[in-house]
């Protein structure tokens, strides 16, 4: 096992290291992506602004700046497109070059995926983390996330991860039938910031339709950490919720393999 | 001890329709083409030999390795590495064979080329001496030292290949594959890379399965060759066989001092020939008779003598028919249908 598990370590450094040997994207994306999370964070302070309510959706306005900078760690880690690397390697042929070599071709993606997300954790995640911490206490009055709250968080950050990378492996097997996914990914991409809860925190849809949501592997990815950060699962409420997405990763799992299977039967590789 | 049974490949694709309205016409149509890439080939290779894949272009030169290697999975038939299933047991059979794709590279592209086979090491499970005892001898053969540390997307062609070769190498496979290994590459690259690989086969009495438009490749390297066209075995032995059998003709050269009197020559007849099997051409500008013949009808000295009865002539040349041209012919007319 340990010896199996060796094989896939160089994929994950070999991200690192490829995501810190292109410097310029690197401070961009730092850029960008803090960009976005301030845009929200305005957007939000208007609206909490313009209404009497001391809390929208069950959240208050102080919880609603966690829960916005903890989206923006969250998903930065934790999503990971791994589908566009598996388009990439359908339309330039590479994934023959990944199939001579003893691996599992999963397995390498995943690992590669788990050093981009260590990459993500480390700039701009961690700091932001921090900050956020520092902002929460010193300026909002709000008390210090309990280390309890903060395990709880990363374990359930972990299985997050799984989920994501092992639902867009599935949807990257798409590229096999349709080589060329950009369409779809940002169709996908658009959608998910809707069901993961990126957009707007869950509990503001109508109960109906958390319903539904609840049933979709989504709400695990992102939702599901970020609110168990906030604290506001306890109890056996906990338990599911964490079960809930124990269970999303095997199902995903399974799911992943046999389409696998289906594909390496009656895979076309491009060129040559 | 490579074995290929009555192995086939259909390639299904939606049937696609000419112009705009052909266009529209095929978003509803559910027609499928059937193109058949390899068509019932079999075939069995010893191990240690080096046998060249060749075959015009879209041949199914391609789609045959990748079935050997795994990475497709044959529509019928079926194929034994060492016994092994590479399309069943794809992992087993990846762990003893090398592959080298010409036309891509199985390197990280934005990592050293040192990184990549740090890498493949951990993947094959590579001991460190085995490692250190691999890289000496690669490195004397293809000279990989003066570029291990450059990140592999400045690598010249050149290098890359070589860089490649040694990476498939990295785990001693006991069958390389390599899929046009010298395409594209200069004449004195082309010469190490070919050295490299007649080493390696010496050395470690590595099967070696190679497919390539370079005459030169199969000339040098290959003792076995395997025509194949359209998806169908064509020849199948060595390489003398090939020549004895098909490089026949010969051809004579001579520049003239008076053309004009060519005109009425009627060399065939003169010397009692079909005219199939003693063709004449004449080039104006340079004053330049060429005549094809079959070697085992006429003699050389009996088509100069004919000539010279008519002009004199100043200067010949003798060619025999060259492997390309053989294969060139193989290619056009299908001669070995006749053999099979």
């Amino acid at each position: 096992m340990t010896k199996k598990l060796r094989i896939y370590i160089p994929f994950a450094s070999n991200e690192l290291k490829r995501q810190l040997a292109y410097k310029g994207a690197f401070y961009l994306f730092i850029f960008i992506s803090l960009f976005g999370a301030f845009i929200q964070y305005f957007l939000w302070m208007a609206i909490y602004g313009s209404t009497d309510n001391a809390s929208l959706g069950g959240l208050t306005q102080n919880e609603m700046i966690v829960y916005v900078f903890m989206v923006y760690v969250t998903s930065s880690m934790v999503m990971i497109t791994i589908s566009d690397w598996v388009s990439e390697d359908v339309v330039k042929g590479m994934v023959a070059m990944n199939l001579i070599k003893p691996i599992d071709y999963r397995a390498s993606l995943i690992s590669r995926a788990m050093g981009q997300a260590v990459y993500r954790f480390l700039v701009p995640g961690v700091f932001i983390w921090i900050g956020l911490e520092i902002y929460k206490v010193k300026v909002l009055g709000m008390s210090v996330t309990s280390i309890t709250n903060i395990l709880l968080y990363l374990v359930s950050c972990i299985m997050s991860f799984l989920i994501c990378v092992l639902f867009d492996f599935c949807f990257g097997m798409v590229a096999f039938f349709t080589t060329y996914i950009f369409g779809m990914l940002m169709a996908k991409e658009a959608l998910m910031s809707f069901l993961t809860g990126q957009l707007i925190p869950l509990s503001f849809f109508p109960g109906i339709v958390q319903k539904v949501f609840d049933f979709l592997p989504f709400s695990s990815m992102v939702y599901t950490p970020v609110m168990i950060y906030l604290g506001k699962y306890s109890g056996s409420e906990l338990y599911f919720v964490l079960g809930r997405q124990l269970v999303w990763v095997v199902i995903l799992y399974v799911l992943g393999s046999i389409i696998w299977k289906q594909v390496t039967k009656r895979l076309v590789v491009l060129g040559g | 001890m490579i074995e290929v049974k009555h192995i086939s490949k259909d390639f299904v694709s939606p049937k696609k329709y000419p112009g705009l309205k052909g266009a529209i016409k095929g978003l509803f149509s559910n027609e499928k083409v059937v193109k058949k890439a390899v068509d019932d080939i079999s075939f069995t290779i010893k191990d240690g030999e080096i046998v060249g894949y060749i075959g015009s272009n879209g041949a199914g030169k391609s789609t045959t390795i990748k079935m050997m290697t795994g990475i497709l999975a044959p529509t019928d038939g079926e194929c034994l590495v060492n016994s092994i299933n590479p399309s069943k047991q794809r992992k087993e059979n990846a762990q003893n064979i090398g592959v080298v794709f010409g036309q891509r590279t199985q390197l990280w592209w934005d990592l050293p080329l040192s990184e990549s086979f740090t890498i493949l090491k951990e993947i094959y499970n590579v001991s460190d001496e085995d490692y250190k005892e691999r890289m000496e001898f690669l490195n004397n053969v293809l000279e990989l030292s003066e570029f291990f540390d450059r990140p592999v997307r400045t690598l010249s062609l050149g290098q890359r290949m070589r860089a490649d070769l040694g990476a498939a190498l990295l785990h001693n496979p006991k069958v390389l594959y390599l899929d046009e290994p010298t395409i594209g590459l200069d004449l004195v690259v082309k010469d190490n890379i070919r050295k490299a690989i007649k080493e390696i086969n010496e050395k470690y009495q590595t099967t070696v399965i190679l497919t390539t438009h370079d005459i030169g490749d199969i000339e040098e390297l290959c003792s076995r060759i395997i025509i194949i066209d359209e998806g169908k075995k064509i020849y199948d032995g060595s390489l003398e066989a090939l020549k004895d059998t098909y490089g026949t003709k010969r051809k004579v050269s001579m520049e003239v001092k008076k053309p004009e009197k060519l005109k009425n020559l009627d060399l065939a007849g003169k010397l009692g020939v079909s005219l199939k099997d003693c063709e004449m051409e004449f080039d104006k500008e340079n004053n330049l008779l060429s005549v094809t013949f079959d070697k085992h009808k006429l003699q050389v000295p009996q088509v100069m003598n004919a000539v010279m009865d008519v002009t004199e002539v100043k200067d010949i040349q003798i060619q025999e028919t060259e492997l390309a041209e053989i294969v060139k012919e193989i290619y056009n007319h299908g001669l070995a249908d006749e053999a099979v």
